[in-house]
């Protein structure tokens, strides 16, 4: 009972990303108090501000804004009103201010008419935003995947920026992109609207790492579970990230990918192999999580492949050995048939059940067409390539116990071409 | 149909206006009177029972007629203590507002002190004491002064909106009606001045008979000089929404700079002719009512965003009560250094463009002053932030008071953004609106804006003024043929036409691009605009900063060289100087909470500078690219990888690398430097996201093994991120 809880506890802290990214509030020097203080002061002092949230994906960016916005609308109840874009979404100009109107009369309960006309939809933003300004209310825009923002006149960002350098309102625009260089795709009479401040998102470092393990797997004393259990389950986690072979897993992990969100990833698939009667976490249950989050999927779906797929695809290494750059089926046929000629192996296929493998492997994306210009050409004779490279099929073609030896012969040894 | 009033009045409100208002006509009957009376004949001044009431003063009203009447309404207030009036100089309490003769307070105080000052009597309130008024001599009535009548709501006060005789000779006016903090939902709030009052938008028609005398009502500016006024003055800062209980700041008291210009506007309005001018007031605020009273059939309803939805929508947007950060907080010199240091906050002077201003000063002038007034054209250009637009408005500005100054000739102006139209044509539609104030299509407008400026035919009934337009964002009109272009600077040379163009666009070669008939038509007519200098950056940023003690003098410089050096951009310079104010502002405040919660001590005393430190983490921020920064973050294989791609690069002096073969260098690399080996799709899925981060540039990852890959910085900067590597120190090897 008691480690089903501490289970569901678990798993509900890795899925709040409010609570993942709160380890980090306290220091001075971090993001978030950096952008709390920026945006809070914006508020206060009745200005406005421009910034940009920078950082590779998982970094926490959008988690920070949600943070500081939910805690903001506590702080200042009625005042704040949050304007979202996603530039996967709106990055048309028009639509993206129709949007902007759209989230804005919901949020001061106006009706919305969908057929206003754009022109009539940034003439509303403007007077929203001088008539919240007077009314001291503020407008934070969220746009996210600021860069696809930048494409076209970037109608949008001049306006948004050139009203709050004009106009008595109050706003923040919030961008945030992944890409390092967003600031410098903008145009330069944006980019002078623009306030030119950036706050850089960093993947965790070794030390920050360890504060947010010990920050997610501690058991709170709190809660309402068997004290003596909630001790013994955090003298095991104390144990367990102590442990040298809990770092080098760590380690591994993380010279791959060292985001937060992969490591919550990591720590929830760890935390699933719960040692059910102890109720604890073992250091099996780690390993196999770092099995499951280390998947080569090209591997993987050579797993499945069949004998005679091996064998069009090793013809289609052997092709492209060499030097022969463009190849169809028709022309791996021909290499197949020679190789059936010289060694008189016992896979000897019909021309139709070949093809039909070369269909399956090009389901599996093992090899792709060229392009896709030619799509009337019957399938045979379009051009395709490989994607695997000769070490991967290599170590397929060794993994699978079925494999006849000739294969693997055929493949390395330069006296069978 | 309802009353007028009722429906104006929200049943809620505490006000008891409803009920007891001073006889006003049944508004049904002053409309129908309207229509059969031959004329009301409106006044801009009216010399009524011995005093001057114009319209826009602000009156005391009565409440009613039989209200227990002081038939002495004392103009001067009584001292609290000797309760005489005395001509000799007396001291408000700043809580009570109670009036004291200097000489009467004990100890008695030479000379009004220096800031607030509270009396005795309050401060013993505060403290917890009971207090005993002093009070006066028997047979002397307490009086009350018309401020303290209003203040409980014994009297009104309201701004005069229109003054007029009705044919049977009695006077009126149209009052706008101001409460005190207690008659709103929200009630006095602890950060209400004792004076305050809010302006309403309820309006009604009252009889000249219920105004009492003047009082006055001022914003935040003047009420902070006037001094010696009496006691009739009052303190308003916003309006109050009586139909949503909403709070909101008085429009013109948002736009401090351009007070003078909104008295100007008003001037304006009233000089054309007051007569129509009201008329037409009435009209809306019947429309108004209209509305209103439709309102409760959501159908009839418009939607905000719409084009007439707008004028009624917005209303709804206001706060309900004021937030406290707003009154009570008192700005530090970093703070009120970052306020002047905004965009938004328009200096009152333009430093450094003189030059400029009379050139374009000297355009307009000639242009219009002349008696055929022939068009032309001015073509303006610059970087970015060099103050075109605003010097352009700036001189329009000053040709503005010349022109109500009766020294020029009046002209329209017309502004248009071309990044904010939401398609070149529509250019025609937004002047067209702009000089008739109707709403067409684009293609009548153009029809129409053809006929008026090459033909000379009339918008309206007036005589057609000369009109300067300014078109800012000129490049974003270029269409395919360019026929928008083509009409804007043909225009001007008809003869008829009087309108002068204003193009403001960055590029310099911007009338090249144009075909050749378009160029010629638009003349020679160009002004630069520079990138200022240092200096100018200097001057710009200090005539901001005068009077506020914030900034270090070295760090202003340093701040405007390096932006010079860059990019000559004012707004940047700006931006740069607020940045370093906001993290000086950051560090205090840390300060302050850590020393508050550790060691209670006090604060370190001493001026806190803006020094270079903040100005170079600033300057920093704005140049410096942050990828160095996320390499030296990044994780291990992406490290690997960087360096990988640079050794290649030395390796074979090619940029682009397949994803093949780079990923057997990386393997070989790792095996010779015994790192475990990475696998395929981990160095793929590496790759991605660099690629993501724009740290490399690379093809789809679908391609897998074909994908192509390359450094998107100098591989210098690669090598500087990752030489001194803790983790991987074998890295420098190959960089």
């Amino acid at each position: 009972m008691a480690s089903e809880k501490a289970l569901d506890c678990l798993r509900r802290r890795l899925c709040d990303s409010s609570f993942v990214y709160s380890a980090f509030k306290s220091t001075p020097a971090g993001n978030y108090s950096k952008l709390k203080f920026l945006i809070s002061n914006t508020i206060t002092e009745a200005c406005n501000n421009s910034v940009l949230l920078l950082g590779p994906r998982g970094c926490g960016k959008g988690a920070v804004v949600d943070m500081i916005l939910e805690e903001l609308k506590d702080e200042f109840p009625e005042i704040i009103s949050v304007v979202r874009l996603n530039g996967l979404l709106h990055s048309d100009d028009n639509f993206a201010v129709k949007e902007i109107a759209r989230q804005l009369c919901m949020e001061h309960k106006l009706l919305f008419s969908k057929m206003a006309s754009s022109d009539d939809n940034s003439q509303f933003m403007i007077d929203m935003l001088r008539e919240c300004g007077l009314a001291h209310k503020m407008i934070i825009f969220v746009l996210e995947e600021f860069d696809l923002f930048t494409q076209g006149k970037q109608r949008l960002l001049y306006s948004l920026l050139d009203a709050m350098q004009t106009l008595t309102s109050q706003s923040v625009v919030i961008g945030i992109s992944c890409r390092l260089d967003a600031d410098q795709l903008l145009e330069k009479r944006v980019r002078s609207r623009f306030s030119h401040r950036k706050l850089l998102f960093t993947p965790l470092s070794t030390e920050d790492m360890q504060r947010l393990l010990e920050h997610l797997l501690y058991l709170p004393k709190n809660l309402s579970l068997p004290s003596k259990y909630v001790k013994e389950f955090n003298s095991n986690v104390n144990n367990i990230l102590g442990d040298k072979k809990f770092k080098e897993i760590l380690d591994v992990l993380s010279s791959v990918d060292n985001t937060i969100s992969n490591i919550c990833r990591f720590l929830y698939h760890a935390i699933s192999w719960m040692h059910f009667e102890s109720g604890l976490l073992t250091l099996d249950g780690f390993k196999n999580a770092l099995s499951c989050m280390q998947r080569q999927p090209m591997l993987d779906k050579l797993q499945g492949a069949s004998i005679l797929e091996f064998y069009i695809l090793v013809c289609m290494n052997r092709l492209g050995s060499r030097e022969q750059n463009s190849f169809n089926f028709n022309s791996i046929m021909k290499e197949y048939k020679a190789i059936q000629d010289a060694y008189k192996t016992s896979d000897n296929y019909s021309w139709s059940v070949c093809l039909r493998a070369f269909e399956h492997l090009i389901e599996r994306e093992l090899i792709s067409f060229l392009d896709n210009r030619m799509r009337s050409l019957s399938i045979e004779y379009r051009p395709v390539r490989l994607l695997l490279s000769s070490q991967e099929l290599h170590q397929g073609l060794k993994s699978n116990s079925f494999c006849p030896a000739i294969l693997l012969k055929l493949l390395n040894h330069e006296s069978y071409r | 149909m309802k009353s007028k009033r009722s429906l104006l009045e929200p049943e809620k409100t505490p006000s008891k206006r409803s009920s007891v208002a001073p006889a006003t006509p049944n508004p049904s009957e002053t409309r129908k009177k309207r229509r059969n009376a031959k004329k009301r004949s409106y006044y801009k001044k009216l010399a009524y029972d011995g005093g001057v009431f114009e319209v826009g003063d602000d009156v005391y009203v009565k409440r009613r007629d039989d209200a227990e009447s002081d038939e002495d309404d004392p103009e001067a207030e009584e001292c609290r203590i000797c309760f005489e009036i005395g001509s000799s100089i007396m001291i408000e309490c700043d809580d009570c507002l109670g009036g004291f003769h200097l000489r009467c307070l004990k100890p008695p105080l030479r000379k009004v002190p220096e800031g607030d000052w509270i009396c005795e009597f309050c401060k013993a309130r505060k403290l917890g004491k009971k207090v005993k008024l002093p009070r006066p001599s028997d047979g002397k009535k307490l009086r009350r002064t018309a401020r303290e009548k209003l203040l409980s709501s014994d009297l009104w006060a309201a701004r005069i909106e229109s003054l007029w005789k009705e044919p049977d000779g009695t006077y009126w006016l149209k009052c706008r009606w101001y409460v005190i903090p207690e008659e709103t939902t929200a009630g006095r709030q602890p950060h209400n001045l004792r004076r305050e009052l809010y302006l309403t938008n309820h309006f009604s028609d009252i009889e000249m008979e219920s105004v009492v005398r003047h009082c006055y009502v001022m914003n935040p500016r003047e009420f902070a000089e006037a001094n010696n006024e009496g006691d009739d003055v009052f303190y308003c800062e916003y309006e109050y929404d009586v139909r949503w209980h909403s709070f909101k700041r008085l429009a013109e008291v948002a736009d401090t700079d351009n007070d003078e210009e909104a008295g100007n506007d008003e001037d304006w309005k009233y000089s054309n002719d007051s007569d129509c001018d009201s008329e037409d007031d009435s009209d809306f605020d019947d429309d108004i009512v209209g509305k209103f009273s439709c309102h409760d059939t959501p159908t009839h309803e418009l939607a905000a965003n719409s084009r007439r939805g707008r004028i009624f929508g917005l209303h709804k947007i206001g706060l309900k009560k004021i937030p406290e950060h707003v009154r009570l907080h008192k700005p530090t010199d970093l703070e009120r250094a970052k306020s002047m240091l905004l965009l938004t906050a328009l200096p009152k002077t333009l430093p450094c463009r003189t030059k400029e201003m009379e050139e374009i000063t000297l355009f307009i002038k000639g242009a219009i002053c002349e008696d055929h007034c022939l068009g032309r054209c001015l073509y303006i250009h610059g970087v970015p932030g060099t103050g075109k637009t605003m010097t352009v408005l700036t001189v329009l500005k000053n040709l503005r008071t010349e022109v109500d100054a009766g020294k020029m000739r009046p002209y329209c102006f017309v502004e248009v953004n071309g990044l904010k139209l939401s398609s070149p044509e529509n250019i025609y539609r937004v002047i067209y609106e702009a000089l008739s104030g109707h709403r067409v299509g684009w293609k009548k407008a153009l029809n129409i804006l053809n006929e008026l400026f090459s033909e000379g035919t009339k918008i309206g009934k007036e005589e057609n003024r000369p009109c300067v337009l300014l078109i800012d964002e000129l490049d974003l009109l270029l269409t395919r043929n360019q026929s928008v272009l083509y009409n804007i600077f043909d225009w001007p040379t008809k003869p008829d036409s009087k309108l002068i163009v204003i193009g403001i666009a960055n590029t310099m070669d911007l009338p090249e691009k144009f075909l050749p008939r378009i160029s010629s038509r638009m003349g020679i007519q160009r002004l630069c605009f520079g990138p200022y200098n240092y200096q100018q950056l200097q001057e710009i940023i200090e005539s901001r900063l005068k009077g506020i003690d914030a900034f270090e003098e070295q760090a202003i410089e340093f701040a405007s060289r390096k932006v010079a050096a860059m990019s000559g951009d004012a707004r940047r310079a700006l931006e740069i100087c607020r940045r370093a104010a906001e993290a000086a502002d950051y560090r205090l405040k840390q300060l302050a909470k850590s020393s508050k919660s550790n060691l209670r001590q006090s604060l370190p005393q001493g001026k806190h500078l803006v020094g270079m430190n903040d100005i170079e983490a600033a300057v920093h921020d704005v140049f410096q690219a942050p990828h160095i920064q996320i390499m030296k973050t990044s994780s291990r294989l992406s490290k690997i990888m960087l360096a990988a791609m640079v050794h290649e690069l030395y390796r074979s002096g090619l940029c682009e690398v397949t994803f093949e073969k780079l990923a057997t260098i990386i393997r070989s690399l790792c095996s010779s430097n015994r790192e475990l080996q990475p696998g395929w799709d981990d160095l793929l899925k590496v790759g991605c996201k660099l690629g993501e981060c724009r740290i490399i540039l690379s093809e789809e990852g679908a391609k897998h093994r074909l994908q192509r890959m390359q450094l998107n910085f100098p591989s210098d900067d690669v090598a500087f991120a990752l030489k001194a590597c803790p983790e991987i120190p074998w890295l420098s090897k190959y960089l």
